[in-house]
């Protein structure tokens, strides 16, 4: 889904430099492919949007002439509801099934519905990926359910101009060095805003906001005994206070993130900052293109952060499941990932690509030429690991109603806190 | 049955019915039409477009040169044109099936007389009151059993009969037939099924185009069970699905399968709307 | 409920004289089952692929029962009904049901009595316009949503810019409860509204045309004739509509979906317009709670039931006058 191109296509030579090493950590994974029996089959993949892997289908039915591979789509919210049909009845599932980050924790939560992968060699694998993102789909048994496919990262992106028009430094690293913590960047916001031009906000919006912060704390919405922590997590309640207290300082556009209307507030200047990951950057650049060279990248304050990615699992209904596993393997493979990234612009999940200089050293045009490469891959790499129980993403969508219900001003902060304790409280159950 | 249809001798006055429309008639009927096209309509220009013209404000109005682009790039990125046949199949068998059972049925419901009528009509009235989207689970199941997931069947077969087809058509008939009409028939010696075809068919001619219509319509656009049961043969909407790229949205692209699903309904609408205008001037049969 | 008829439609009848006797009980036999014969098809069909589905989640919601985990689910009996009775969730969702039932119910059938009205006339290019009140039904929901968010968008949405022009302050659409059910009821008059005037229009057409031309010739007035004939001649449509309405009204799940936005089921930030529909969605496909969803699921039937009645005895007493 990130689908930035020129990011991409600039890299096309870094993937053949990665190819070596890569080859080398695949190894193991591909090994035994070749003589899966000479019968022939067909693996098929669900997934949602452009995971970018057409060409890579080619050349492993070639590498594997017994296999043929058949790839189907569908929307984002449909694709994940067929798949808790298809487990629900089970069967009709795929080989391979795509999850995203948003619902990987609830899947998670029943290994057994899928192969543990760990069984098929993807331990030995592990150490290709990030180790959150390896973590975020790892069984409360240690059952692996997924092989990671691309990350996000996090910074956040901002607009030169508007910030020269209240007086705030332009240039990324004075912006970057302005904001080190959350609350820095607000009160650089305060400043933004008392200079701001009419209809101009400093950041989209409070559920956007909240969740880059607590994506940072070492622990979130629940313990490793995945007991809700909400309400007495101290960091939840920091993150919500500072988020509150700006949206009562009129730093908020008030906009719900991935609606209508956000997506129209990228051309009408309704933000001067946003948290940005990797993918987004192909969203703005579609959404206002008149402001190119005005968007630049900082790095996000706190330094790491992930907002989206997806991985691929092989639910055990399946056939084939061995030829998935191993399918799944070479598909999110350092090589492959590269591939993707190539033409899809996706972010790798596996950090061997991002010492290459050309991916760290990477620039984009369009952010006045911002290194992106290395602003997303730096983000992605200092992220660490914040264990995720079964409802997080519904803990997620809690608590940004609750701070909807602010920005609408329905409720004070506090009332909405105690509301949002009770509803996250109910999903304990 | 020649005299049943000449029933009603007409005497020819200067009164016609339904009247002739006034200007006002017009000015209001047109308002409506163009509230009722104005989103299509906006679909059509924003997928001649490209994809910043959502976002426009004031909106786009007016068409751009893009639309071929779009259509290309859907036909690209699906297999459109099977879906556009596996509807069409899908969706011709459900409309023929359900006008006809529901035809039959109704029939029987407004004009004859048995056991359990009453009680059996509430029934099937009632079988649509409990919200369907949870059935897709146990339907599934059973398709799997018999073997028919991924087949155009799975689709077909459930939606050959419907409870509101049976109901329309049952208060449709109780009024559109005369009960004398059919008892005139009995004297004659007229069988049911000489009486259903002769009498009741015809009569039933403008509500059976609604009916065909409503029901060629929501298979059409039907989407949450196809979408589960037919993703390696898919239907049109289960095809747009496939069009959404992950997290930004590619509104162009969407509102062009869209444009493209929609126009095979509305050539369907143009051939039953002249059913649906036939259906008056065969005044002779509501005598 | 001969009732779902306006008048009894077959008076006791004498037995016509039988021309002979073989084809005297070939008639007996034909009346006494040819109307099973005829009903058979749909209950057969319906038995085998209706109500299956219906049994099975009548058995779900009573046990709970994880989507994601099929193999493990324990028998609780009516303990997710208890549950849902002491849900403020979902007696939220059911208020929100009924209002916006309400607001976009009532109004939609008179005015689809009113276009049907209007569309009986001889006019020219009649098919298009016939045809063209269908548009919004045939209107992608896709269309529909990023329509509709747009002229209710809170900044810069085109109802809001009218509202300026008159000078009022803009409405946060999504925010209130009462603003979120117009607009909501809005989106789904519009999208029935057509549907519901063809159906009526279908019925007008069956009207003898005697019965206006003697009015006419008795010196009645045209709405005189609308209000004296057509109404009441159309009773078994109008009880038609009004129970599809009840049904499909209270199972409102699309419009409330799409006009959050986020494609998130909680109706709002306070759940201001979630309705029991999308209450069932959120527990079945979103917290997966296979068997507390079946159990709303089955009680919004109930809802359902009771109101079909009560609107099916008004709907009889209000055009009541002909019989």
């Amino acid at each position: 889904m990130n689908r930035n191109r020129a990011f991409g296509r600039r890299l096309a030579r870094v993937a053949s430099a990665a190819l070596a090493a890569a080859l080398l950590v695949t190894a193991c994974g591909s090994g035994d492919s070749g003589d899966s029996g000479s019968e022939k089959i067909t693996l098929t993949l669900n997934l949602f949007g452009n995971f970018g892997y057409k060409e890579l289908y080619a050349k492993y039915e070639a590498e594997h002439p017994n296999i043929k591979i058949e790839e189907r789509t569908a929307a984002y919210n449909d694709h994940h509801r067929n798949l808790a049909t298809h487990l629900a009845t089970n069967s009709g599932a795929a080989d391979i099934e795509g999850v995203d980050t948003g619902f990987i924790a609830q899947f998670k939560d029943k290994p057994n519905q899928f192969v543990d992968l760990n069984k098929l060699g993807g331990d030995k694998l592990k150490d290709r990926w990030l180790s959150w993102k390896w973590q975020a789909s790892l069984g409360k048994g240690g059952e692996q359910i997924g092989y990671g496919t691309d990350v996000g990262g996090l910074a956040i992106c901002y607009r030169r101009d508007l910030f020269q028009q209240a007086g705030l430094p332009v240039e990324r690293d004075a912006v970057a060095a302005a904001w080190p913590t959350w609350e820095k960047y607000l009160e650089l916001g305060k400043q933004f805003q008392s200079k701001a031009p009419a209809g101009t906000s400093f950041y989209d919006g409070g559920g956007q906001l909240f969740n880059a912060i607590i994506g940072q704390a070492p622990t979130g919405y629940y313990d490793t005994s995945d007991k809700i922590i909400v309400s007495s997590n101290p960091e939840v309640k920091k993150a919500w206070n500072l988020v509150a207290q700006s949206i009562k300082d009129g730093l908020s556009a008030k906009l719900i993130g991935s609606s209508q209307e956000w997506n129209t507030g990228f051309a009408k200047s309704q933000f001067a900052t946003i948290a940005c990951p990797a993918w987004m950057m192909t969203k703005i650049k579609d959404q206002s293109k008149e402001f190119a060279g005005k968007w630049d990248v900082a790095l996000v304050p706190g330094g790491g952060g992930n907002w989206g990615g997806s991985y691929l699992t092989v639910p055990k209904q399946g056939k084939h499941t061995k030829q998935a596993a191993e399918l799944a393997a070479w598909l999110t493979a350092p090589e492959q990932q590269a591939h993707v990234f190539t033409k899809q612009g996706n972010l790798p999940s596996t950090p061997a690509l991002y010492d290459q200089p050309e991916i760290a050293g990477f620039k984009s045009d369009f952010f006045n030429n911002a290194p992106v490469g290395q602003v997303f891959t730096a983000a992605a790499k200092k992220l660490t690991p914040q264990y995720q129980g079964p409802r997080a993403g519904d803990i997620q969508t809690t608590i940004r109603d609750a701070l909807v219900r602010v920005e609408q001003g329905k409720q004070t902060p506090d009332e909405s806190w105690t509301q949002m304790v009770a509803d996250v409280e109910r999903l304990a159950k | 049955m020649a005299q049943m249809t000449a029933r009603a001798p007409r005497r020819r006055t200067n009164f016609t019915y339904p009247r002739v429309g006034s200007p006002w008639t017009y000015a209001a009927l047109v308002a409506i039409l163009i509230g009722s096209a104005f989103p299509l309509y906006w679909s059509l220009v924003v997928s001649s477009q490209s994809n910043d013209a959502i976002a426009k404000v004031p909106p786009v109005l007016i068409p751009g040169g893009h639309l071929f682009d779009n259509i290309a790039r859907v036909f690209d990125t699906t297999d459109f044109a099977k879906a556009l046949l596996n509807s069409l199949i899908v969706s011709s068998a459900i409309t023929v099936s359900v006008v006809f059972f529901s035809t039959l049925a109704g029939f029987a419901f407004a004009k004859l007389r048995f056991k359990g009528r009453q009680g059996l009509l509430i029934v099937a009235i009632a079988t649509s009151m409990v919200p369907h989207q949870l059935g897709i689970i146990p339907l599934y199941i059973l398709m799997a059993k018999l073997g028919w997931t991924g087949q155009l069947a799975a689709v077909i077969v459930p939606g050959l009969v419907t409870a509101f087809g049976v109901f329309f058509m049952t208060q449709y008939l109780t009024r559109a037939v005369p009960t004398e009409l059919l008892e005139a028939g009995r004297v004659d010696g007229c069988s049911t099924a000489r009486l259903f075809w002769h009498v009741v068919l015809p009569a039933a001619r403008p509500a059976a185009a609604v009916l065909g219509l409503f029901t060629f319509m929501q298979a059409w656009n039907d989407f949450f069970w196809p979408l589960v049961v037919l993703q390696d043969n898919p239907t049109v909407q289960v095809a747009l699905s496939s069009l959404a790229s992950g997290y930004t949205t590619d509104y162009t692209l969407t509102l062009t399968g869209t444009v493209l699903a929609t126009g095979p309904i509305l050539i369907v609408f143009l051939v039953l709307g002249r059913q649906i205008v036939g259906g008056i001037m065969q005044g002779a049969i509501k005598g | 409920m001969t009732a779902l008829h306006a008048a009894p439609t077959t008076a006791k009848r004498d037995e016509p004289e039988p021309p002979d006797r073989r084809s005297f009980r070939w008639a007996r036999i034909d009346g006494k089952l040819s109307p099973y014969a005829y009903i058979s098809p749909f209950f057969v069909i319906f038995g085998i692929f209706g109500l299956f589905p219906l049994m099975y989640t009548a058995y779900v919601s009573l046990t709970d029962w994880d989507l994601l985990d099929g193999e493990n689910h324990t028998w609780v009996g009516f303990g997710n009904y208890s549950e849902l009775l002491g849900d403020p969730y979902f007696w939220n969702a059911l208020g929100n049901t009924l209002s916006i039932w309400f607001f976009s119910t009532v109004p939609q059938l008179l005015a689809a009595l009113w276009i049907a009205h209007l569309l009986n006339h001889r006019l020219r290019a009649r098919t298009a316009l016939r045809v063209g009140v269908l548009l919004p039904n045939v209107t992608s929901i896709v269309a529909v949503t990023i329509v509709f968010t747009q002229l209710f968008g809170r900044d810069f949405g085109m109802v809001n810019w009218v509202i300026g022009l008159v000078g009022l302050d803009p409405i946060d659409w999504q925010a209130d409860t009462w603003s979120s059910h117009l607009a909501i009821s809005v989106i789904v008059a519009w999208r029935w509204t057509g549907y519901n005037a063809l159906i009526f229009l279908a019925s007008m057409q069956a009207i003898p045309n005697d019965l206006y031309e003697a009015a006419t010739l008795d010196g009645a007035r045209q709405s005189q004739q609308f209000w004296k004939i057509t109404v009441p001649m159309l009773r078994p449509t109008i009880i038609f509509t009004t129970i599809i309405s009840t049904i499909g009204g209270l199972q409102i799940m699309a419009e409330p979906l799409l006009f959050a936005g986020s494609q998130t089921p909680t109706g709002g930030s306070d759940r201001q317009f979630q309705t029991v529909a999308l209450f069932m969605y959120e527990q079945g496909f979103r917290e997966f709670r296979f068997g507390y969803a079946s159990a709303v699921a089955w009680t919004l039937c109930l809802v359902i039931v009771i109101f079909a009645i009560v609107n099916y005895l008004l709907t009889r007493r209000i055009s009541n006058d002909e019989d």
